[in-house]
């Protein structure tokens, strides 16, 4: 059985959020609601790395182990889904998770917390596949028509891959080969010679930071 | 099932039995009429009538560190009462619906400081109604119903705020339909009497030239 | 011959060492950057991909076109610990503290069962709360349990309540829940307001508790202690139910009014302080529930109709007994501080 994954590739990401844009317009997402995101890294500086993150769908989900209602649930593919007709929108999901994943409608002053939102991998939700509920509740349901996130295939440099772990991860092995190791291109170190950082961020001059 | 009944037969019930029965308790206790006062009037009955009912407003000065509590949580507990019940987004939008006339409603933070309010004033009442021995042995079991109900109404009002179950709207729905059927037949009654009753005093003894 | 031979040797070791010199310089010539960099670490060329994923563990805060609160923070490493926190400590251990007291309570009462008044009761009443007083006190019992009981609900209902109500009832029930307690929760300061400004007065420590406390408040046997209005054990009560609620009520008002753009780490230690302050003062509060009703005999008197027995005063709070008679004595009308009301005219009903 398929095991579904996303997987960001910080050389490859040009922050350009065509992915958050797209997940937008096919979920037609409430207002305020971003379900996939482009967070940099130290912007314009050296070293400066973009990562597109959404709900990273894990094995071991921890919303749905602190959810005081027990509502997610994964599916057959790997997919953490949750059901919005038990969600009571207290937000702790959104405490424990490591991605800032689930998302919540824009509060007024005093807010109220509405149901979660997160991403739902382009899988939809409990209800019947690709009926109207179900799209206007959880979007678009693309893995029942065979087809994978959108944000992944809209991604022009190919840096967001989605679908089964293993084609994911041959992928990106084949990329990591091709590239000599994770991230390490030679001749790095001439053209960034003596502008490394320091586990703070900070830039270092002269002799490179011992711990890096 | 029980959600039809609510909105439909329960709700139609309700009403007309509001309805009959507070023009029928109104129309009776003005049909018991005066008896012809031959007295030489001392002072205006209208006069008098308009100020008790602004003077009933604050308690005798004799009064008013004896019964501070009941005051401000009096005044606690109507004030936020009549603004949930004209003014709460849902409550506009079901009078709007019902009779086709609309009107402004509170911004959410509004609504939670006037709920806050409301449920202080009336627990602080009710309680003091309870501990204090002369209301105690004043009280009986239409007071305490009273406040038990308008609790419950304002409770299931409250735990249905986020609109997210139909079962809490419904259920909230329900308590008010008791609350109206119960109205005509209790003290509640005075919402719609206490003006009347209060210039009917100040009318009796203005006449007699009597500050009442 | 010989000639030959040693020409064939030495093509032969030519080959060898070519061979082993070609297998040496395969395995070995690209280890050489490495080896450079080994021994020279100003030549270290970092590696860009685990550099960002240090910083992203350290918390490095990145920036996002997505605006929102923590937007730009890729991974929240608090998570993990607050779930632990939540699912391994709290809720178990919660559990097992309340529990263990109340059956120690429980226990408690079959062995020593209920504290009789020394001597019986004499019939005669003094007054002892106010009905200021007592609206205080119930004001607060009803909004404390109204709040203890969906808070609890929403901590525990997931293993208790979901198999008796299924998931869609339990939902409706959490949601109701989570709205009656966010809504009563600020109303919680009022009631803790009044509560404090009513009794602190007799609240603060004074010679004597200290007796009582090492004594254990005679409650392990032994003659009754003496003590003033509150003995030590309702003032150190009195003191917890102020700060635990004092805690909750802050911690509270973070949770509950999430617009001020306080993020994740904000919220999770507002909970953790919320939850620990809860499960204290509701499970020290049964101990109060047990001694105020079933535990002490004519106590339970004091909070319905303001009134205790004479025995029941001059053994329990024999110093307050004191002063209610010599105020008495000195024609003083017997309306107790912080009274609004005309308490002393009226004969209370007594089936309350």
């Amino acid at each position: 059985m398929a095991r579904m994954k996303f997987l960001c590739d910080a050389e490859r990401c040009i922050e350009c959020n065509a992915c958050v844009t797209a997940c937008k317009n096919e979920n037609e997402v409430p207002w305020g609601v971003n379900r996939r995101r482009v967070v940099t890294i130290h912007d314009g500086s050296p070293g400066e790395r973009s990562l597109s993150v959404a709900c990273m769908h894990c094995s071991d989900a921890p919303c749905a182990a602190v959810c005081p209602v027990d509502c997610f649930y994964t599916t057959d593919d790997g997919v953490v889904l949750h059901d919005k007709d038990i969600c009571i929108g207290c937000g702790y999901c959104f405490y424990a998770c490591p991605f800032g994943a689930p998302q919540f409608p824009v509060a007024e002053a005093f807010g109220q917390r509405g149901k979660m939102d997160k991403c739902t991998f382009c899988a939809g939700g409990p209800l019947p596949d690709n009926s109207p509920e179900e799209y206007s509740k959880y979007g678009a349901n693309r893995l029942a028509e065979g087809k994978l996130p959108l944000c992944a295939e809209m991604c022009a440099t190919r840096a967001l891959i989605a679908g089964d772990g293993d084609t994911v991860s041959d992928i990106f092995r084949e990329r990591v080969t091709w590239r000599g190791s994770s991230g390490f291109a030679h001749g790095w170190g001439v053209a960034y010679k003596n502008q490394h950082r320091d586990s703070k961020g900070k830039a270092v001059e002269g002799k490179a930071a011992g711990g890096d | 099932m029980f959600a039809q009944l609510v909105d439909g037969i329960f709700w139609d019930i309700a009403l007309w039995v509001f309805a009959i029965g507070v023009v029928w308790n109104i129309l009776s206790i003005f049909r018991v009429g005066n008896k012809p006062d031959y007295s030489e009037p001392r002072g205006s009955a209208v006069a008098g009538a308009v100020a008790t009912n602004l003077r009933r407003f604050m308690p005798r000065s004799e009064m008013v560190s004896r019964t501070r509590l009941q005051v401000i949580a009096g005044y606690l507990f109507h004030l936020g009462l009549f603004a949930l019940l004209f003014f709460a987004a849902p409550h506009v939008l079901f009078i709007e619906a019902q009779t086709g006339l609309g009107w402004t409603s509170m911004p959410y933070w509004a609504f939670i400081i006037a709920a806050q309010l409301s449920f202080t004033g009336l627990l602080l009442l009710w309680v003091h109604r309870v501990m204090h021995p002369v209301t105690r042995l004043l009280s009986d079991m239409d007071d305490h119903m009273a406040s038990i109900l308008t609790f419950i109404v304002m409770l299931t009002g409250c735990m249905a705020l986020v609109e997210a179950f139909e079962g809490l709207r419904v259920l909230h729905r329900f308590t008010v339909e008791i609350l109206m059927v119960y109205f005509p037949f209790s003290r509640l009654m005075h919402a719609f009497m206490f003006i009347p009753s209060r210039a009917f005093t100040g009318a009796w003894f203005g006449r007699r030239g009597v500050k009442a | 011959m010989a000639a030959q031979t040693r020409t064939a040797n030495r093509h032969h070791r030519i080959i060898i060492w070519s061979l082993l010199l070609l297998v040496a310089a395969t395995l070995l010539l690209p280890l050489i950057p490495y080896a450079m960099d080994y021994v020279d670490p100003s030549g270290t060329v970092p590696n860009p991909g685990a550099d960002l994923w240090r910083d992203v563990r350290n918390g490095n805060i990145g920036t996002s076109q997505v605006l929102g609160v923590d937007a730009g923070v890729l991974i929240n490493d608090n998570g993990e610990r607050w779930r632990h926190f939540r699912m391994n400590q709290l809720i178990p251990v919660g559990a097992m503290f309340m529990g263990s007291v109340l059956a120690l309570i429980v226990l408690f009462y079959l062995v020593r069962g209920p504290l009789r008044i020394q001597g019986g009761a004499t019939g005669k009443m003094i007054r002892r709360f106010s009905v200021f007083e007592r609206t205080t006190h119930w004001f607060t019992v009803g909004l404390f349990w109204l709040l203890a009981l969906t808070g609890l609900i929403l901590l525990y209902g997931r293993f208790v309540l979901i198999p008796v109500l299924g998931p869609e009832g339990f939902g409706l029930t959490a949601s109701a829940c989570k709205e009656a307690h966010n809504l009563f929760g600020p109303m919680f300061l009022v009631a803790l307001l009044m509560m404090f400004f009513t009794f602190v007065k007799d609240n603060i420590y004074a010679r004597g508790d200290m007796t009582w406390l090492l004594k254990g408040g005679g409650m392990l046997g032994g003659d009754h202690v003496s003590a003033g209005r509150f003995n030590a054990g309702e003032k150190i009560w009195f003191w917890i139910a102020m700060i635990g609620g004092a805690v909750l009520i802050g911690s509270g008002f973070v949770l509950d009014f999430a617009v001020f753009g306080q993020g994740r780490e904000v919220m999770a230690i507002s909970h953790v302080l919320h939850g620990i302050a809860a499960l204290i003062v509701i499970t020290v509060s049964f101990g109060h529930i047990y001694l105020g009703t079933a535990g002490v005999e004519g106590t339970i008197g004091s909070m319905v109709n303001g009134e205790v027995d004479e025995a029941w005063a001059k053994s329990h709070h024999d110093r307050w007994y004191a002063e209610v008679k010599a105020a008495e004595g000195g024609g003083e009308n017997e309306e107790s501080a912080g009274g609004t009301a005309a308490t002393g005219v009226a004969s209370p009903a007594r089936d309350a």
